[in-house]
């Protein structure tokens, strides 16, 4: 791998990522906050990062995919149960998610 | 006008759970570059022009699995798709007549699921002419952040421990999970959450890649749908 096929490889990455970013900037000109479109485009917002989220736990890329997926399920619902037990206290809830998961994957 | 005030605040609301939540993962992204035969200006360089963290995982994963450039393009464009809606739903939210159109497209680049969700959380405390500049702060600090830990990651994460290190890149999903429920004050949003992890779940046993992208098309969609007189009352 040289130096030229990675930069070229960031290259590529910086301007697919940044064409998501300046479509929607440009697509967003003629929407104003009221508007169905808006709402359609919220709830498809945050289904998509809800699918990446669960992409992300059940079948994880990289070092997260050494751990098991009991671990990290389990995890998950420690840290929604901590978050709504702690008043929704957000540095609990990770603390406890976080927690769970090291100590099922590396200590029991 | 620049509200320096508003930009400090801003930068005050990244500072902490927020800056934690994405530089773990950033750190964790840092050393695996290093493992990967990254040098240290390309680490940089990854975080500094695309920030978006798993594109930028994408990139190096189909770059060492030997894909074409062409390879390396439409996965990232794949994985990064969700920036489009994203992008499209925060800027009216921030847009004011004081700006000119060109300063948006600069501020697109800290949209990115960590930013999005802090803005949309306080937006409404926020008056209108200021809600550039804070975003300006908040996504700013942000995107410094993902860059000075994808540095640190790369240069200091020999001195943590493996063990360590996964528990790191498990805290991002965690604090994304709790920022989605955090937003959840309409049903139609509750629902769109619970479909797309669902529409994921099963669109990842027949196609991996496009699964995030149709799973929160088709729940996005159907929420929309289902809750239609809750949207036209509101």
């Amino acid at each position: 791998m040289t130096a030229n096929t990675i930069y070229t490889a960031i290259f590529l990455a910086t301007c697919a990522t940044y064409l998501c970013r300046a479509m929607g900037v440009f697509s967003a000109k003629n929407i104003n906050t009221n508007s169905p479109v808006f709402n359609w485009i919220k709830c498809v917002s945050i289904g998509i990062i809800s699918a990446v989220i669960s992409k992300i736990i059940l079948f994880p890329a990289g070092i997260l995919s050494e751990t098991e997926s009991e671990s990290r399920i389990v995890a998950t619902i420690v840290t929604l149960l901590a978050y709504f037990l702690f008043k929704k206290n957000v540095i609990f809830g990770i603390f406890a998610g976080v927690t769970t998961f090291l100590l099922m994957n590396f200590y029991f | 006008m620049f509200s320096l005030i508003s930009f400090r605040q801003g930068v005050s609301h990244a500072f902490g759970v927020p800056a934690l939540g994405l530089g773990s993962s950033m750190f964790a992204f840092g050393a695996y570059l290093k493992s990967s035969g990254f040098d240290l200006f390309q680490s940089f360089a990854s975080s500094f022009f695309t920030f978006a963290l798993p594109g930028q995982f994408v990139m190096a994963e189909t770059m060492l699995a030997g894909g074409t450039f062409l390879n390396i393009f439409l996965a990232v464009l794949l994985t990064n798709a969700r920036l489009f809606p994203m992008t499209v739903n925060l800027i009216p939210i921030i847009r004011h007549s004081s700006h000119s159109k060109w300063k948006y497209y600069f501020l697109a680049h800290f949209i990115a699921v960590t930013s999005w969700f802090n803005m949309f959380a306080v937006h409404k405390q926020l008056q209108q002419q200021n809600k550039f500049d804070y975003f300006l702060g908040l996504g700013g600090f942000l995107w410094f952040n993902a860059v000075i830990c994808t540095m640190l990651g790369f240069s200091i994460s020999h001195l943590v421990s493996h063990e360590f290190l996964i528990g790191l890149v498990f805290i991002n999903p965690i604090y994304f999970l709790i920022m989605t429920v955090s937003n959840l004050n309409e049903k139609k949003l509750t629902t769109s959450v619970i479909l797309g992890a669902v529409f994921s779940f099963i669109l990842y046993q027949y196609t991996p890649e496009w699964s995030v992208l149709i799973a929160g098309i088709a729940s996005g969609t159907l929420s929309f749908f289902i809750f239609k007189k809750e949207n036209n009352d509101s």
